[in-house]
């Protein structure tokens, strides 16, 4: 490989990766921005995700499945962990978070704290069902294998730079969901009862709106997210386990809060950057410093535009 | 005589220990104009906050054409045609003006009529037409206002309370205001208003309620407590 095919190489593999970081960075920056919150459980909600994936691939063995029944499997993957994280993430907020909407911040970010341990213990537990997908289930903690749906083929043919058909099916996925929400919330009735309720939920049930109803939306939207994410994350990394929330939800937060925390545009850009950034750092430092980069590009972001790169400037005049 | 729309019986209402309205009763007649005066603190705020339960009431009844708006969640209260103007006009400053004129009509479902409505808004308020895809925080003080009582009107409510509509606003903006304060009324909208103003508020009113310290403790026509003792060395300025 030459250095330019090196440096493309890492570009992909940086934007496959950060594409992914920005669906989940998503969910935290969409929770912020209407309620305050950083969701400590997204990351763990995006874990269960990956987790029902593995379950339904070995329930109707989708790892035989080829051709188009591939993208088949994988679509179904999607729409079972969208739709079981939304619900989710939906759920927590309406037992755990809709009783201390009143209560000080503090609060909900202890029950934010709680939640997250509880739906990572769920993971430690479904890793140890006895299913022939999770090994038997003998061992619960261990990293379980995820099947590699779509081998990887390089699309490009025998050129030296590989853009893998993960790759495509990460790009062919995320992009038309980043797509889908920013018109969401730009046009539609929903969408802009979300905003508002972000800017004032006050004025918001002035007009009307139910508050709670747009604030459960909204967990549902970036669960769901999170979901589709997970399974995209699984078949890139082809291992899952109960803790990767932990790492996946450091990354994603911290890309939200690079972007701006509340701002939909940051969130995906600042996922972007740091996918970007820890190839870059793994190909040319060494990988056991890029986390320590991440987050001083992050210090060093936070200096000059404390608010992020296009967070809004807390200013509002009452 | 058909009954009052708004009927607000000995409404309690605390803040944490303290009780901020000890029992304030007032009401609003179909096609009234009704004002609302009184010091500053008196409760005023407070009891449009009850009316359209953005507050908790502790003890009181207050029913909307007969129906008990203590048993509804402030989105049930504009369903029932109750909107609220509130102090410090809460627009959304980073929704553009349409999309916050379409958030106050968010519970209704006839685009036409919708449509119709923003173009009357923009008829009475020109300025909001012109600016119509700028932010909300763009505007000027007495632009926000006029936005903020845009919004309200396109819920189609047959009572708008209005609150402090004049507060830090030119006076020759107030003066529009108040106009179309009159127009909207004349239009068949009955209006429960608060007012720093108190002497231009109760020049526009049919009627007029004093609140002291959380309490309903006058009421009369507005022309009754224009020349009321009383209110004019209270509320009016005109010392002795």
């Amino acid at each position: 490989m030459t250095d330019a095919e090196v440096f493309l190489q890492q570009l992909i593999t940086g934007l496959s990766n950060g594409m992914i970081i920005a669906l989940i960075a998503i969910g935290y920056t969409m929770v912020y921005g209407i309620v305050e919150l950083i969701n400590f459980a997204h990351g763990d909600l995006f874990m269960l995700g990956s987790f029902l994936a593995l379950t339904i691939v070995g329930a109707l063995g989708l790892e035989s499945w080829s051709g188009m029944g591939s993208v088949a499997a994988v679509l179904i993957l999607i729409a079972s962990s969208a739709c079981f994280c939304g619900t989710l993430n939906w759920t927590v907020d309406r037992l755990a978070y809709r009783p201390l909407r009143r209560a000080p911040k503090l609060s909900l970010l202890v029950a934010a704290i709680g939640a997250s341990f509880v739906l990572m213990n769920l993971g430690l537990f479904w890793g140890g069902l006895p299913l022939d997908v999770f090994s038997g289930g003998i061992a619960a903690a261990a990293p379980k294998d995820f099947p590699d749906l779509f081998p990887d083929l390089n699309v490009l043919g025998n050129s030296a730079v590989q853009i893998t058909r993960t790759d495509v099916g990460v790009f062919a996925v995320t992009i038309p969901l980043m797509i889908g929400l920013t018109l969401l919330v730009k046009m539609t009735k929903l969408g802009k009862a979300m905003r508002a309720v972000a800017q004032n939920p006050t004025a918001a049930a002035l007009m009307g709106i139910s508050v709670d109803r747009v604030i459960g939306a909204t967990f549902f939207i970036g669960g769901a997210l999170a979901g589709a994410a997970s399974v995209m994350y699984a078949l890139y990394n082809n291992s899952i386990g109960f803790q990767m929330g932990y790492r996946a939800g450091m990354d994603a937060f911290t890309a939200a809060v690079l972007g701006g925390i509340g701002s939909l545009p940051g969130a995906m850009l600042g996922g972007i950057g740091i996918g970007l950034i820890r190839a870059m750092s793994d190909q040319y430092v060494e990988s056991k410093w890029t986390n320590a980069i991440v987050f001083g590009v992050l210090i060093l972001v936070l200096i000059f535009r404390p608010s992020g790169i296009l967070g809004a400037k807390q200013r509002e005049k009452v | 005589m058909k009954p009052p729309m708004l009927v607000v019986e000995g409404v309690v209402a605390r803040y944490g220990a303290i009780e901020a309205l000890h029992g304030v009763s007032l009401e609003v007649r179909e096609g009234e104009i009704v004002s609302l005066v009184g010091a500053n603190g008196a409760g005023k705020t407070t009891t449009l906050r009850c009316v359209s339960r953005l507050r908790d009431v502790a003890a009181g009844s207050i029913r909307f054409e007969g129906r008990d708006l203590l048993q509804m969640q402030a989105a049930e209260v504009v369903a029932q045609g109750v909107a609220h103007s509130p102090e410090g006009r809460q627009i959304f400053p980073r929704l553009t003006v349409r999309e916050n004129l379409e958030m106050g009509a968010y519970l209704r479902h006839d685009a036409a009529g919708i449509a119709a409505d923003m173009r009357k808004c923009e008829e009475l308020f020109p300025i909001l037409g012109e600016r119509r895809g700028q932010l909300g925080a763009t505007l000027s003080g007495g632009e926000q206002q006029m936005l903020a009582i845009a919004r309200a009107l396109m819920s189609r409510p047959r009572l708008l309370m209005l609150d402090e509509p004049s507060m830090g606003i030119a006076p020759i903006l107030m003066a529009r205001i108040f106009a179309a304060v009159r127009e909207l009324n004349k239009q068949g909208v009955t209006v429960l208003l608060v007012e720093q103003n108190a002497r231009a508020a109760l020049r526009m009113s049919h009627r007029g309620y004093v609140l002291e310290t959380g309490r309903t403790t006058m009421s009369g026509t507005g022309d009754e407590l224009l020349t009321d003792e009383r209110v004019r060395r209270s509320y009016l300025g005109e010392g002795v």
